[in-house]
Order: C-alpha cells, then sequence, then structure tokens
C-alpha cells in the first residue's frame, strides 16, 4: 500500500468491521465481476483465436508467417505479403503523422495565440471521431484519384531514385494511399496525448528557461521535449498500434494486392484488410482457419505493441521520479 | 444527495419502462408472426439479394410465408446451411466449391444472369469488341496498352489511345468473380492452370477494390480501366460496356437476349445440380449467346424438419413465378428444362 492509498481497512472488507454493510456488499461484487468479465473475455477471444487457428498452424506451420502465397483456389496460404503490407503502412503513416502531430501539440500548447487554441483543439479531436469507413470512402473517391494524377508523379520525378517511389503507375488504390488514409487517423491520436504531455510540463521550468535567455525553440527543445519524452514515445506507439490494426478505410484503398511490389504506388494488401475482405466469403475451412491464423499475428503484434507503450510510459515516469 | 436520488429513481423508472416495453414488443412479434403461416429464412450470395427482396413481398402475399434473407456472401450461405443455421443457403458458385460443403444437401439452379466487363475509355469508344483469350492476357498483366496490336486487330478503324490498361477486379469473395473466373478458365489455359476458377482466386495483376460499387467507382474515376460487375449494375450505373466474342464468332452485349440465349442448353444439370454455361460451343443455336453467364444456386437440407413443405413451397414458386421479377434487373427466366429438374430436385426434400 502506498500513503496515498487513505481508505481505512475496515471499509474494504464488509466483514471485518462492526455492521456488513449490505450495499457495499453488492457493489464489490458487482465490480468484482466486472472486472472479471475483461479478464475472461480476453481470454476467450485469445483461446479462440488459437483454436480457430489450429488447422492452418498444423498445415503450415511457422513459415505462414513469412510466406507469400496466398492461393484460395490452390488452398495455399502465407501471410508474407500481408505482414509487408502491415509493416509498410503503419511505418510510413508513423513517418508522416509524428512530426506533424508534435507540431499540433506544440502550436496548442506553446505558440497559439490563447483565442484560437479551444477551436483547434476541438477540432484535432474531431478528426479522431469520424468513422474509420468514412475515410475509406473519401480515399476511394477524392484522395485515391487526386493522389494518383497530381502527387504521385511529382514524388516519382523528385525521388524517383528511391525504389520506393517507383513509377506513379495507374492505381489510384496503392500503398501511398492506404499511408495517408492511416495519417490522417492516427494523427488526432499522437496529437491529442502530446498536447497533454506539453500542458503537464511545470511552468516553472519554461519560464526558468526563457528567463536565462533561451528562445522560445531552445526553451521547447530544452525543457519540453525531454520532460515529456516517455510518453511521447508511447503516444507514438499507440498511433502505430492503431495503424497496424486498421482494417476497414485500409481495404477500401489498398488494392488487394497479394504479392510484395518494392514501389508506393503500387496495390499491396495488409493482415486486417486480409481478414475483413475474405472473412465472410472464405470457401474452404483451411482458408478461414487461415484468416485467424492472420488474426493470430496480429493480436500478438498488437499486444507487444501495447506492452511496448507501458513499459516505455513506466520506465519514464520511473526515472522522472528519481530525478525530481 | 437528494438529487442523485432522485436522478436514480427516475433511470431506475426508465429502465423497468424499457424492460416492459421491450417484452411488449418480443410477444407481439410473436403474435404477428403466429399469423402468417410461417418463415422461412436464407442466407448467402449477395449477387442473387436483389431478386430475393423482390420476392419478399410477393412470396407474403401469395403463399403467406414470410421470407428473410441475410446476403452474407456465398461462403457464409453455404456454411449457414451446412450447420442448419438456416432453411436455405445461397450460392453463387457449386457446393463442390466449398471444402468443408454441405453433402446432405440438394442443389438447385434458381437465377440465370450475366457479367459484364466494363470499362472507361470516353465516349467516342462505345462497345468495344473483346475476345476471352485477349480478356485472360489483359488479366494477367500481358496485355498493358489499350493500343495493343491484340485489341486493335478486334477493333479496326476505330482509334484507340496509347494508354495504360488498369485492371480491377473484386478484392472481396464474390459470385460475379466466380462466373468471370471460370470464363477466362475455359478459354485460357494459362488462366486455368495459373489463378483458375473462384469466388476468389490470387490475382496476377490489377487492384482489388470492394463490392460491385468498389469496381465501378475505381474503373469511373480512372481513365483507360477494365472491370467486371453483374450486368443490372453497369446498365444501372452507364458503364461502357465490351462486346464479348462468342464462339459463333459473334460479338455480343450482355442484354436478355444474349443470357436467353446462352441458357438455351441442350445439356442438363450434371446429378450434384451444378451447371457451367460459361463459353457455350460453337453451334447455331448459341449463334447470340453472350458467353459471361452464370447460374446461381440455392442449397438445401434433404432432412429440413418441420418447416420442409413451407421450404418447398418457397421453391416451387420462387422456381416457376418469381422468375417473372427477374428481368427488370437482368435475372432471365430460367429454361424449361432447368425447371423441370428443379421440381425434381425440391421432390427430394422432406421433413
Amino acid at each position: 500500500m502506498t500513503s496515498l492509498d487513505v481508505t481505512p481497512d475496515s471499509a474494504r472488507r464488509p466483514f471485518s468491521g462492526r455492521r456488513a454493510r449490505f450495499g457495499d456488499l453488492i457493489l464489490q461484487g458487482a465490480a468484482a465481476l466486472a472486472a472479471l468479465y475483461a479478464l475472461v473475455l480476453v481470454g476467450l477471444i485469445v483461446w479462440k483465436v488459437i483454436d480457430g487457428a489450429r488447422l492452418s498452424i498444423s498445415t503450415f506451420g511457422l513459415s505462414f508467417v513469412w510466406s507469400t502465397t496466398w492461393d484460395p483456389v490452390k488452398e495455399v496460404f502465407g501471410a508474407g505479403t500481408f505482414l509487408y503490407g502491415t509493416a509498410v503502412t503503419s511505418f510510413g503513416a508513423l513517418i508522416l503523422a509524428t512530426p506533424i502531430a508534435l507540431g499540433i501539440a506544440l502550436f496548442l500548447t506553446e505558440l497559439a495565440p490563447r483565442g484560437i487554441r479551444g477551436p483547434v483543439t476541438a477540432l484535432v479531436e474531431t478528426l479522431a471521431a469520424i468513422p474509420s469507413v468514412v475515410i475509406g470512402l473519401w480515399g476511394i473517391f477524392v484522395l485515391g484519384p487526386v493522389l494518383r494524377d497530381h502527387v504521385n508523379p511529382a514524388l516519382h520525378s523528385v525521388l524517383g531514385f528511391i525504389p520506393l517511389f517507383g513509377p506513379p503507375g495507374t492505381y489510384a488504390s496503392n500503398m501511398f494511399t492506404a499511408i495517408i488514409v492511416l495519417t490522417i487517423m492516427i494523427l488526432p491520436i499522437i496529437a491529442s496525448i502530446s498536447r497533454e504531455l506539453f500542458l503537464s510540463v511545470p511552468t516553472e521550468l519554461k519560464e526558468g528557461a526563457l528567463g536565462l535567455g533561451t528562445t522560445r525553440w531552445e526553451m521547447i527543445r530544452g525543457v519540453v521535449f525531454p520532460y515529456s519524452r516517455g510518453g511521447v514515445a508511447a503516444a507514438v506507439i499507440l498511433g502505430f498500434g492503431r495503424a497496424i490494426g486498421e482494417a476497414i478505410a485500409v481495404a477500401q484503398v489498398i488494392g488487394a494486392f497479394t504479392g510484395i511490389n518494392i514501389s508506393l504506388f503500387h496495390p499491396a494488401s495488409t493482415l486486417g484488410a486480409n481478414i475483413a475482405l475474405n472473412a465472410q466469403g472464405a470457401s474452404s475451412g483451411l482458408e478461414t482457419s487461415s484468416l485467424i491464423y492472420c488474426a493470430l499475428i496480429l493480436l500478438v503484434f498488437s499486444i507487444i505493441v501495447n506492452l511496448l507503450a507501458q513499459w516505455i510510459v513506466r520506465r519514464t515516469a520511473r526515472r522522472q521520479g528519481l530525478a525530481q | 444527495m437528494p438529487r442523485n436520488g432522485k436522478l436514480f429513481r427516475i433511470a431506475l423508472a426508465l429502465a423497468a419502462a424499457g424492460v416492459v416495453a421491450s417484452l411488449a414488443v418480443i410477444t407481439a412479434g410473436a403474435a404477428s408472426a403466429k399469423s402468417s403461416s410461417g418463415t422461412v429464412s436464407g442466407a448467402g450470395s449477395t449477387f442473387v439479394a436483389p431478386l430475393v427482396t423482390k420476392w419478399m413481398s410477393p412470396v407474403q402475399s401469395q403463399l403467406g410465408i414470410q421470407l428473410n434473407y441475410n446476403a452474407i456472401g456465398s461462403g457464409g450461405g453455404v456454411s449457414a446451411i451446412t450447420n442448419k443455421q438456416a432453411d436455405f443457403g445461397a450460392s453463387d458458385a457449386p457446393l463442390s466449391q466449398f471444402n468443408p460443403t454441405c453433402t446432405s444437401c440438394v442443389q438447385i439452379p434458381w437465377a440465370l444472369a450475366g457479367t459484364a466487363v466494363i470499362y472507361n475509355l470516353g465516349a467516342s469508344l462505345q462497345h468495344l469488341n473483346m475476345t476471352g483469350s485477349v480478356l485472360a492476357q489483359i488479366y494477367m498483366g500481358k496485355i498493358t496498352k489499350w493500343d495493343a496490336p491484340a485489341i486493335e486487330k478486334l477493333n479496326k478503324g476505330r482509334s484507340l489511345p496509347s494508354k495504360s490498361i488498369t485492371v480491377v477486379h473484386r478484392s472481396d469473395s464474390s459470385g460475379t468473380s466466380y462466373n468471370f473466373t471460370d470464363y477466362l478458365s475455359h478459354v485460357s489455359g494459362a488462366w486455368k492452370s495459373g489463378p483458375g476458377t473462384g469466388t476468389a482466386v490470387a490475382w496476377p495483376a490489377g487492384e482489388g477494390e470492394k463490392g460491385s460499387s468498389g469496381v465501378s467507382g475505381a474503373v469511373r474515376t480512372t481513365s483507360g480501366a477494365i472491370g467486371y460487375v453483374d450486368v443490372d449494375y453497369a446498365i444501372v450505373n452507364h458503364l461502357q460496356i465490351m462486346k464479348m466474342k462468342n464462339r459463333a464468332g459473334k460479338y455480343v452485349l450482355p442484354r436478355a437476349q444474349g443470357i436467353k440465349a446462352a441458357a438455351a442448353l441442350d445439356t442438363h444439370p450434371s446429378k450434384d445440380g451444378s451447371l457451367s454455361i460459361v463459353d457455350p460451343p460453337k453451334s447455331k443455336k448459341y449463334r447470340n449467346a453472350y458467353p459471361i453467364c452464370t447460374y446461381t444456386y440455392v442449397d438445401v437440407q434433404k432432412s429440413s424438419g418441420a418447416n420442409a413443405d413451407n421450404i418447398k413451397k418457397l421453391l416451387n414458386w420462387a422456381v416457376t413465378k418469381g422468375q417473372s421479377y427477374g428481368p427488370p434487373i437482368v435475372f432471365e427466366p430460367l429454361p424449361k428444362s432447368v425447371v423441370t429438374f428443379d421440381k425434381k430436385q425440391i421432390k427430394k426434400i422432406h421433413s
């Protein structure tokens, strides 16, 4: 028990008190049941996913993870291309979203005039509330064609020496469109968490730095960033987790190509998109099982990402605790 | 605290009212269900869903049966009927394509439709000519330009642009894909030994889009794109449609006449009920046949329990009177030989 815990023991355990309070007993039972429910739910999901993937695991083994064939007709399945697509699109989105999100957070906490902070903050949060299927639709009809006709050729002519920016094809649905859609979706997550973190930097530190004659940028670099480094890293990782798991919007704009093409302007597919597109129409038990195997891989990745974020936050909190 | 208590009481009253209301709805629902003579519930193909939806109100008024249909896709339909979670499953691919499949089911071809090849090349290039083998090469990524000699040869006198062909296919599994790949497998050895026939295949080229809406959306926004959707969808959305060459050497549009001609088969459905009519043989009879047509199936458990009579009533209606609801949405009526076969199949259903 830490010193913060002020609940007396008698109130904690109704039976040990002079009077067992009936209401408390019910409250305790209901709360415990709710907690148990969450625990059982997670356990059941994990168990069902492993159970459902069993057929595919025993057929293809671990090589499923890197095998690049997905052929429903010949019943040969592998998640390699989807893993590649997932990695490229989510890293791409992360690289684009992080600087923009930090820029938004800095603007809202340090630089913007007070009057516009509220409205802009609300707008950024609204971005997070747009359903992914709506962003996906917009991606199909507006974003995809615009990127293909105007942005991709320009990127190719400037950065064409990098294989990633290959010839801009005629496909509006491709990895790059998916990256932009994901960027839009994870931007508000990283931005709003970072904003909270920047707000929590003690004013004395900031004013102290400014008092020493630093510029605003030097203050941000020397005080705000180091103080919130761990939290921001965790925010970025949470955004990454969102990008890995997003299925619907990506399925709408990535072009569902099962194969690896190094150019970003070529259709591809991801773990989540593949599950979303094929779960309903799977024509064999083995295909269904392989889709669940994909889900298992996704689940493992999401858990790792979440644990990593929690670990970073805890480590930073401990270090800051020691420093103060 | 008193205010909270009041709030709590109001919430409690509301919750109680909710429970009472929902109970009332449930009992009312049960009462109304009793008033009709029965309910038949099915699940499966999205391809046939528009037709089944059109059937719902006449089935209610003529047979007194409430028809429920859940368009969850062919694979879902087959697994629903295999596990006896529905009265019937609807599938665009024959049962033999599924694994595990329903071995205790009868398979009944109950609707007939075609798949249109659509493209986007500007209004002056309406109704281009196309053959199966060239189409297969386009979908294999072997022919990539509209002015390729193979395409120009089919369209003499029309100036084709030197534009890249953007291949669009379905990204989800679908009966339209089954029909389309079945056709390509019939006309191209390379396609048959490569991607093959299925509701979803390993597409060697192109971009995948979800649903007919996704495919037509991509074709519409991409100059030089080619795709395929069910005929009704292509017509309603005013998409450019290819004339396909049949084996008799004629270029045919996917119109009612062409689909009917393709269905005028001498052959009967195979013993398990499956029936493929893509690429009809070279004979005078099929001179006007459109080559990418398909039957879509309804699958029913032979022992269907207490609801067997209602199911049989519904199916007998569907393959006869029900067919007249098809033409406005380009489902052509079943030919007589198939109706006769279907009636025999329906007799196999018992309680």
